[in-house]
């Protein structure tokens, strides 16, 4: 029931409404790209180019942004020189690590909580969805102190049990939801065919499991795109990949062409993660609220 | 009187044990445990208990260390922390750059949430009508897809006064002087609430399409009969339609602003001259760059009441429309 | 007042054809069905007269105004969706009085015109309720009452009383009758049941597959179907069809059947003999119009007797004819158990031949 299937009549007012919104669609269009765009083309930049700009109100200058010698040499520099490589493993392994067992762990908790009731559990839920809603900064505090007694600051652990804070809850609530579109009566059916309760569970597994895949990847992309986290607690023996592209703004010298490099690095596993899980993108983001 | 086998059957007793259904339950998924009445709390119990546990460690423990140290001087020498007597929560009511934070904080949030959900709901209609909508959507996903720091040092290198694409186009077009817009007290909020624009609009965009597709059709069709052109149509049909899924848009975005000063940090830190230290900012310095972690406990914990309180509306939204068929959480 | 003519109007849906070259005029103050299975295109015409939908190709006029380009507030029209439409948000007073509203009418006029259509329909006391509290037939009645408070010139009813349970479609079926008369406004009422067609219609438009099929009074189309698909379409219970050969032989005209033979009569024989082939053809009879006994009479089908449905007041039969099997309706005083044998007789000024190929009626 789409309010696009409505019909709709020609008229004169609506010509010029359709020209102007072809115009406003291009305008941000442009907007949105542009950062992006910029980017991308200045990742290919040798440090002097990345700073040409033309006059001011030099309008038929802006050809100089295309003027260049391209580059591949910022890509190199940053694997070769800046142990991008180690910060890349890094990002990985914290993201999918934290991904994976936020997975486990929260699709048996979502599981339970989507068969089983009880007084209060509407309360434990709130409870559980409130961790992932509180300000990372605040958080910081007393876990950065935990962390330091514990000596897991500057670990990957220390690092991936971090990153497990917002990405379990987060986990467990949205799978949940998805547990409870799954009838009880197909794993009485399965129990009644004479599995036990576990073998049951795992029949009903294929069901869930293009949005657990989904939401573990959703995780990933929250977790990569991190930076506090990955700045106080990692900070030392697990930089990652943001934390790693900050640093390298320097107060002299900066090498912005190297820095967009980093950026792209950093930022395009995450567009192409994005378009696989396109399809779950409003749910996870919203926490649920929005179902698409 | 004894009750014999025929009152039994008579009165639908089964083995002994009554079977009710429980009126308007609304999760298909619950009704095992009163139908089945064969062990199974225990292990469901169990099967919960790891993520319990980690959960209780990472939120509850932390939260009461946050509640002790907001009472502490904290010494992370380790030379012991000192009973502060509540100096740390006194301070804060003299403390003008915590006052401060607050207010530039509601002032950034709804600054974004405004410009956001405007150019959110404009352009969620225009796509809706329009036959690129997905390719156009795939696209505009793409800055939403950017770790928030990243987008930060971008947009600072678009914003630089001297060599700044941005700020080139703005200051050809009259709009902007010499001086970057991140160096000016009176421009950097401004720059900071576009880089936020920038970045979350789409989820909106995202958001608001999915009302807008939820809206009966035959509502608008009836409507238009009785005498109502497109843009009446939207306003009495579609937008009521549209409410639950604005409010969660802009709840959502008002505690994501609460939550996430990546961006911040790398265009302004919070500066120039605090005009953009929003209170997490704020935060951030006093605990990581001060090291004032007992003031920034007692700071933290002001700013987790506020976020939880948003929550707690949040949820509540969970029941709206919004959420409809096969509805995700709480439904309990 | 309007009388309504289509003329050569398609509708393509992308590829599909939902409504393929159909002319159909309805009369001013004509209360005229569109009949038809799902998908035969009778809810895309409704829908294109309404103005919901643009016509693909052809043209459709209100009188003497082409409506085309019109958008549906222009074409002082009111309609009544299958699913009501109403309006959850507002009370059944401001779901009634929404479209004089958006027209600008004055409150006093309003108020007169709502509490005129609500008493009516007889919903004045529900003047405050929402939809949410309403019953289907309330809410069926309150967007009636939406389209008749507005005294258009055009009433396009979709399938209005579909989700009724079976007892109030049947009391709303003379309501809505007798509403249309007293109104006197056109009306093109589309339904899926014949049974609301026979007995409410002035005339009836049968669609099938996008194609109009027949296009008469109620009783023409019962009487007279025009092909083979109309014949099985209207009838409760629905006409048996035999596969037979007709033959000529003597001068008259023989319908041969392995478990009997028939014949024709004069006026049928003459409708047939110069436009068929001896051949194939298949033969429909209504069930109401075939007579069962137990016992064996000159000329008629033997059959066996499958099962008996007694109905109350009649009795429905099911007979196996050869291979064929066909439904009888007779009074309960026939007397028979499963396999029993059984003769049937064919009332044959009202039975019908069809042709093999086409399923065109010859008569």
């Amino acid at each position: 029931m789409a309010s696009s299937d409505v019909v709709q009549y020609r008229s004169p007012a609506r010509r010029v409404l359709e020209v102007l919104t072809v115009l406003f669609l291009a305008v941000y269009l442009i907007w949105t790209m542009l950062p992006i765009f910029v980017m991308f083309v200045s990742s290919f930049k040798d440090l002097l180019e990345a700073f040409k700009l033309p006059r001011v109100g030099d309008w038929s200058g802006i050809g100089v942004f295309f003027d260049f010698n391209p580059t591949f040499q910022h890509y190199i520099d940053l694997f070769d020189d800046n142990n991008f490589s180690t910060y890349l493993m890094n990002s990985i392994i914290a993201s999918l690590g934290s991904a994976l067992i936020s997975v486990v762990f929260g699709s048996m908790a979502a599981y339970s909580l989507s068969r089983i009731e009880f007084r209060g559990k509407k309360d434990l839920f709130f409870w559980i969805i409130s961790t992932r809603m509180a300000p990372v900064v605040a958080v910081m505090v007393p876990l950065y102190a935990i962390f330091r007694g514990a000596g897991l600051v500057g670990t990957l652990p220390g690092l991936i049990l971090a990153y497990t804070t917002f990405n379990l809850p987060f986990a467990i609530w949205i799978l949940k939801g998805f547990f409870d579109n799954v009838p009880y009566a197909i794993e009485e059916a399965a129990m009644c065919d004479g599995c036990n309760r576990f073998q049951a569970f795992q029949s009903i597994l294929p069901l869930v499991a293009p949005g657990i895949g989904a939401f573990l990847v959703l995780c990933v992309l929250f977790a990569w795109n991190d930076f506090l986290f990955a700045s106080i607690i990692g900070s030392g023996g697990a930089k990652t990949l943001p934390v790693a592209t900050k640093e390298l703004v320097q107060p002299q010298n900066i090498q912005w062409g190297k820095i967009m490099a980093a950026g792209v690095v950093t930022t395009l596993p995450m567009m192409f993660l994005g378009l696989l899980i396109r399809r779950y993108l409003v749910t996870g983001l919203t926490m649920g609220a929005v179902r698409e | 009187m004894a009750s014999t086998t025929a009152d039994d059957a008579g009165s639908g007793r089964l083995a002994g044990a009554t079977v009710t259904m429980r009126s308007g339950a609304k999760n298909i998924a619950y009704q095992p445990a009163t139908l089945n009445p064969t062990p199974s709390k225990r292990y469901y119990l169990y099967l919960m208990l790891p993520a319990i546990i980690i959960l209780a460690a990472i939120s509850i423990y932390p939260f009461l260390w946050l509640i002790y140290m907001s009472l502490h001087k904290v010494d992370i020498g380790g030379a012991g922390d000192v009973w502060n007597n509540f100096k740390n929560w006194s301070r804060l009511a003299r403390d003008s750059k915590f006052q401060d934070g607050w207010w530039l904080l509601i002032k950034y949030s709804a600054m974004c949430m405004l410009l956001e959900v405007g150019l959110g709901v404009l352009l969620a209609v225009i796509l809706n009508n329009s036959r690129f909508e997905k390719m156009l959507v795939t696209i505009f996903l793409m800055p939403m897809m950017m770790a928030p720091v990243i987008a930060g040092l971008v947009w600072y290198y678009l914003y630089n006064g001297t060599f700044g694409w941005y700020h080139w186009l703005l200051q050809s077009a009259g709009i902007l002087g010499e001086t970057s817009i991140l160096g000016d007290t009176s421009t950097a909020m401004i720059g900071i609430v576009i880089v936020d624009v920038w970045q979350w609009t789409p989820l909106i965009i995202l958001i608001v399409l999915a009302g807008l597709k939820r809206v009966p059709r035959d509502q608008l069709e009836a409507n238009m009969v009785d005498g109502a052109g497109p843009f009446r149509n939207f306003l009495q049909i579609s937008l009521p339609n549209l409410y639950p899924f604005l409010l969660i848009a802009i709840l959502l975005r008002f505690m994501d602003n609460f939550r996430f000063i990546d961006a911040v940090l790398v265009l302004t830190g919070g500066g120039p001259a605090n005009s953009t230290k929003i209170l997490p900012t704020y935060l951030f310095d006093v605990s990581f760059q001060f090291f004032k972690l007992g003031r920034g406990a007692a700071i933290a914990l002001t700013l987790l009441v506020v976020t939880i309180i948003l929550g707690l509306i949040l949820v509540r939204l969970f029941d709206s429309p919004a959420g409809k068929a096969g509805q995700t959480s709480a439904e309990n | 007042m309007a009388s309504v003519s289509i003329k050569n109007v398609w509708k393509l849906y992308g590829k599909t054809e939902a409504v393929r070259d159909l002319n159909l005029e309805c009369r001013d103050g004509e209360f005229l069905c569109v009949l038809g299975p799902s998908g035969c295109g009778k809810s895309s015409t409704l829908r294109m007269l309404a103005g919901l939908e643009h016509i693909s190709a052809g043209d459709i006029h209100f009188g003497d105004v082409r409506v085309n380009d019109l958008p549906p507030k222009d074409r002082d029209i009111a309609m009544v969706f299958e699913n009501y439409a109403l309006y959850p948000h507002k009370s059944v007073y401001d779901n009634i009085a929404n479209s004089l509203r958006l027209r600008g009418m004055d409150k006093a006029a309003i108020d007169q015109k709502v509490k005129k259509a609500a008493g009516m329909l007889e919903i004045e006391a529900l003047m405050d309720r929402r939809p949410g509290e309403l019953s289907g037939g309330q809410k069926q009645r309150t967007a009636i009452g939406r389209a008749i408070v507005r005294e258009p010139a055009l009433f396009l009813f979709d399938e209005p009383i579909a989700h009724l349970d079976a007892k109030l479609r049947a009391h709303m079926r003379g309501e809505l009758k007798l509403m249309q008369r007293e109104l006197g406004t056109t009306m093109i009422y589309v339904t899926h049941d014949q049974l609301e067609a026979l007995s409410m219609a002035d005339r009836i438009a049968v669609m099938h597959e996008g194609v109009l099929q027949q296009f008469g009074t109620p009783d023409e189309i019962y009487r007279h179907p025009v092909n083979e698909w109309v014949g099985g379409f209207i009838g409760e219970p629905p006409m048996n069809f035999l596969d037979c050969e007709l033959a000529e032989e003597n001068g008259r005209m023989l319908l041969r059947h392995p478990n009997f033979t028939g014949e024709l009569t004069t006026g049928q024989a003459a409708l047939i003999k110069d436009k068929a082939q001896n051949g194939a053809v298949r033969l429909g009879v209504r069930p109401d119009e075939i007579s069962i006994k137990a016992a064996s009479v000159d000329g008629a089908a033997k059959g066996r007797v499958l099962v008996t449905e007694p109905l109350g007041g009649d009795m429905l039969v099911d007979v196996t004819l050869g291979d064929t099997k066909i439904l009888v309706k007779t009074k309960p005083d026939y007397k028979a158990d499963m396999g029993d044998d059984c003769y049937l007789t064919f009332d044959t000024e009202r039975w019908h031949v069809f042709a093999g190929d086409t399923g065109l009626a010859y008569f």
